[in-house]
């Protein structure tokens, strides 16, 4: 059995000189407490006055209407509340006996007053504090609304806690007067300032039970909680346009694909093609028919690379439009991959309409695409003019377009080689991979076919 | 013409196609379930993770392991003790451009990526002649022991680096009071205010206590109140008074020690009121209650000589932590049992300094996705990342490396 040591036989450390003391000593406990005082009284503000932006937090939020009431439940770092001056006693531990009064003027300044809610389209009223709490970095009960609610509700830490102010959490409870439950409800969280990259983990529970959960870093925009489908629809139309706009190896990819040929009827019908091909791997990978292998990403990333390479050497010895159907397909279902991974955290938003979203997404993409070829095709005629030959040009460009995608080549393929894929994988994933690539061998094999047929409109 | 050639080239591939396709249906209906698969927790070695250090920092002996409640992976290790030959960016004059001893103690984001660092010397504390062991406690505080000469103590400081606390004093195990020259040591289990040779710190949040493992010169389990230090109860092996007479090299053949033997290297309590301790060199972990009554024990690798094979201990993530990972240094492999039996499930690793294999594996821990993080000691010197894959089929006893191969 264990040896049992009498309580009160302590060996702490001074918080002031961090030398240890005795501290069953009754006298010393004394002289402790008269420093401490003393340097209270030295210093009228004992506190953090300003510190730096933290580069990494997390937010955990919950959002319920219920009844004539909306409940914002929200944890975040304490570190993240700037320009707040906290009280502090000993080597920086939160003076719990006199936070909190500032925990609250933490919470509404950075929070309460930073998070719009809208009901039916209108801001609600600034919310009332209903709760503030420091809690334990280990507590646990953000994992659930209840339990959220629970600790935030209950009783606060004790006031002798030792907790260094920037390990501290800060729970808050706000509360917005609502019409009803049952309302159409939309959030701006604009709190992607409390850090240099801040992460949200957010729970809608609709007062029909059930929940949604939403994971983003930094600013999502304004969240519809339970959006309708055209509300979805028009979300994802809009992600899938900037997504392509953003993406420098797609707009690449559309570049070559736009330099030999200028003429718009033949480059929308092509660039649908590519769209239709990236949506059926697309929705494919939503639906988890990927591999789910550390090197897949890599290795899509890579074709992509491979991809721009191809369309770049292609448009240089001879850019012919009967083999660029079958390209531009069967690289389509590869860049399909790659919107699946920019997508996998924003499917929540499309609420409960998956396919709608998918769908728009790819509208979005395509409407992307088409404004790039609708800029690039004027632009690329008339500096073709001032060239010695179209032929010239695209040339020109096309090695330009190469060389940069041969780095990204380069580059993607040493990281996937890292992985080394092909002796090591004995359990099925190694043709899993090769019957996806086959299944899009055989997809651009038939639309080649099926579009090199007498009477499409090929040239 | 050019159709033709077209529609053959279309049919050619869609031959090959549906031939590879064929393969990988082949082999999806290939059964799985071999009569001596079990289920348990599958790994990958990530080898990406972490990220080069900048700098030109260089890990040395990595001996302490922990993840806090942000995901973030801190890791303490003894950069100075490198060689010359890899320290010439710190010689005097400087030999090469490369290399630097990285501070003691480094945090990793969950990508990878190098947030803070600190440690060593400072004001108002004693850094341990070789530090050992870090476990980030319930307040997000970072507890280090030690393993020199005169480390008798236990530090702990703040995420920022910022020191707290310090519970004992160094050089309190001495036995010729103070000839530098030749100075000796002997353990004393009983002492309430200092300790021997720390390994590592656990913790029970809700009882706000620290378990010590003490360590490498006392041979006892120390239970401290976490806010003062303050020594609440200790035990033995089997629950026994600590006795810390030297009981010589352990023999397989011999029956089992009623004491631990040096180093006692890890004591972790689990959610469920047990305490799962790492008596290195006698090969066993043994389960106590939180009171010290000793519940059952289990040898793994028995024959294994020299430094032991139970280094350090981890539960899994879940609310029931069902599996208990142990790290074996001499072995270089971790083990993977399920806790309700003990019963050994797998066990991953091997010797090598490739991704995925070991050099003194020393101390592991996990995240709350369910990775393993392990560091390595001697001339291991570095930090892995196991990616947790899920629950599936293992067939293999010993999986050696296990490298990503994936669809699993």
């Amino acid at each position: 059995m264990a040896h049992r040591i009498p309580v009160g036989r302590t060996d702490r450390v001074s918080p002031l000189t961090g030398h240890r003391a005795a501290a069953s000593s009754a006298a010393v406990r004394v002289l402790l407490f008269l420093a401490l005082a003393g340097t209270m009284a030295a210093v009228p503000v004992t506190g953090v006055h300003g510190h730096d932006i933290p580069s990494d937090i997390t937010i955990r939020a919950f959002v319920k209407p219920e009844g004539q009431r909306l409940r914002l439940l929200v944890r975040v770092p304490l570190e993240a509340m700037l320009d707040v001056t906290f009280p502090l006693n000993g080597p920086g531990y939160l003076d719990l006996s006199r936070a909190e009064e500032s925990l609250g003027d933490a919470a509404m300044l950075w929070i309460g007053q930073e998070v719009s809610i809208y009901e039916n389209g209108t801001r609600l009223a600034v919310p009332e504090l209903a709760a503030v709490r420091a809690s334990l970095p280990s507590d646990l009960s953000f994992s659930a609304y209840d339990t959220a609610l629970a600790s935030t509700l209950g009783p606060p830490l004790p006031v002798d806690t030792q907790i260094y102010w920037q390990q501290v959490m800060l729970d808050v409870l706000l509360e917005y007067r609502i019409a009803s439950d049952r309302s159409e409800f939309s959030i701006l969280p604009g709190l992607e300032r409390l850090g240099m990259r801040v992460a949200t983990v957010l729970r809608f529970l609709p007062p029909t039970g059930g929940k949604r959960l939403y994971q983003y870093t930094g600013n999502p925009g304004r969240v519809v909680l339970d959006p309708r489908w055209h509300q979805a629809a028009f979300r994802f139309a809009q992600l899938g346009f900037t997504h392509i706009l953003d993406g420098m190896d797609h707009l690449l990819f559309l570049l070559c694909l736009v330099i030999p040929f200028q003429r718009l009827r033949v480059l929308v019908i092509l660039v649908t093609a590519f769209t239709v091909a990236h949506s059926i791997t697309l929705i494919a990978a939503t639906l988890g028919l990927a591999p789910a292998a550390l090197w897949f990403v890599p290795l899509v990333e890579t074709v992509i690379a491979a991809s721009i390479v191809y369309m770049a050497l292609e448009n240089i010895i001879s850019p012919g439009l009967r083999r660029r159907w079958m390209a531009v397909f069967g690289f389509g279902l590869v860049h399909g991959f790659g919107f699946a991974y920019a997508l996998r955290e924003m499917l929540p938003f499309g609420g409960d309409h998956l396919v709608i979203s998918l769908l728009a997404f790819n509208v979005g993409v395509e409407i992307g695409q088409l404004l790039v070829i609708l800029i690039c095709v004027p632009i690329l005629r008339i500096l073709f003019r001032y060239v010695p030959g179209e032929r010239t040009g695209a040339i020109v460009l096309s090695v330009l377009a190469g060389h940069t995608a041969w780095h990204w080549l380069v580059e993607r393929g040493g990281t996937l080689w890292e992985f080394d894929v092909l002796s090591t994988s004995p359990d099925g994933a190694l043709y899993g991979v090769a019957g996806l690539l086959a299944l899009m061998l055989i997809i651009a094999a038939f639309a080649g076919w099926a579009l090199t047929r007498p009477g499409r409109p090929l040239q | 013409m050019i159709r033709k050639s077209i529609e053959r080239m279309a049919a050619a591939l869609s031959a090959v196609g549906i031939l590879l396709l064929a393969a990988a249906c082949a082999d999806v209906e290939v059964p799985e379930t071999a009569s001596d698969a079990v289920m348990a927790p599958v790994f990958e070695v990530d080898p990406m993770w972490p990220k080069p250090l900048p700098n030109h920092w260089v890990l040395g002996s990595a001996i302490g392991v922990t993840v806090d409640a942000n995901d973030n992976i801190w890791i303490i290790h003894r950069g100075n003790g490198n060689p010359s030959t890899e320290l010439g960016a710190a010689q005097d004059p400087p030999v090469a451009e490369c290399c630097i001893p990285a501070p003691p103690v480094l945090q990793f984001s969950p990508e990878g990526d190098l947030l803070n660092h600190w440690g060593g010397p400072g004001e108002g504390y004693d850094w341990p002649g070789s530090n050992h062991g870090i476990t980030v406690d319930p307040m997000g505080n970072l507890w280090i022991g030690g393993n020199g000469g005169d480390d008798a103590h236990i530090l702990v400081f703040a995420q920022d680096g910022t020191f707290l606390k310090q519970f004992g004093k160094p050089g309190a195990r001495r036995t010729d009071s103070f000839d530098e020259a030749d100075p000796e040591w002997s353990g004393n289990s009983m002492d309430p205010e200092n300790f021997g040779r720390v390994a590592k710190i656990s913790f029970d949040a809700s009882a706000s206590e620290a378990y010590v493992a003490d360590g490498y010169l006392n041979k006892r389990v120390a239970v401290l109140d976490i806010e003062t230090g303050a020594l609440k109860r200790y035990w033995g092996a089997y629950g026994n008074e600590p006795d810390d007479a030297n009981i010589g090299r352990y023999d397989p053949e011999a029956p089992p020690a009623q004491q631990f033997r040096n180093p006692v290297h890890a004591a972790d309590p689990s959610n469920d009121g047990l305490v799962y301790v790492c008596d290195r060199p006698n090969n066993r972990i043994q389960v106590f209650r939180t009171d010290g009554t000793f519940v059952m024990e289990k040898v793994l690798s028995g024959a294994t000589l020299g430094a032991g094979s139970t280094w350090d201990v981890a539960f899994s993530k879940d609310p029931e932590q069902k599996y208990v990972y142990v790290a074996d240094g001499q072995n270089m492999k971790v083990y993977v049992l399920l806790r309700e039996t003990m019963e050994v499930l797998t066990t991953f690793g091997a010797g090598g300094r490739q991704p995925g294999q070991f050099f003194g594996t020393h101390s592991i821990a996990t995240d709350s996705k369910g990775n393993i993080y392990t560091t390595e000691t001697y001339e291991g010197k570095r930090v892995q990342k196991f990616a947790y894959m899920g629950e599936g089929p293992v067939e293999q006893k010993d999986q050696g490396v296990i490298w990503p191969t994936a669809s699993r």
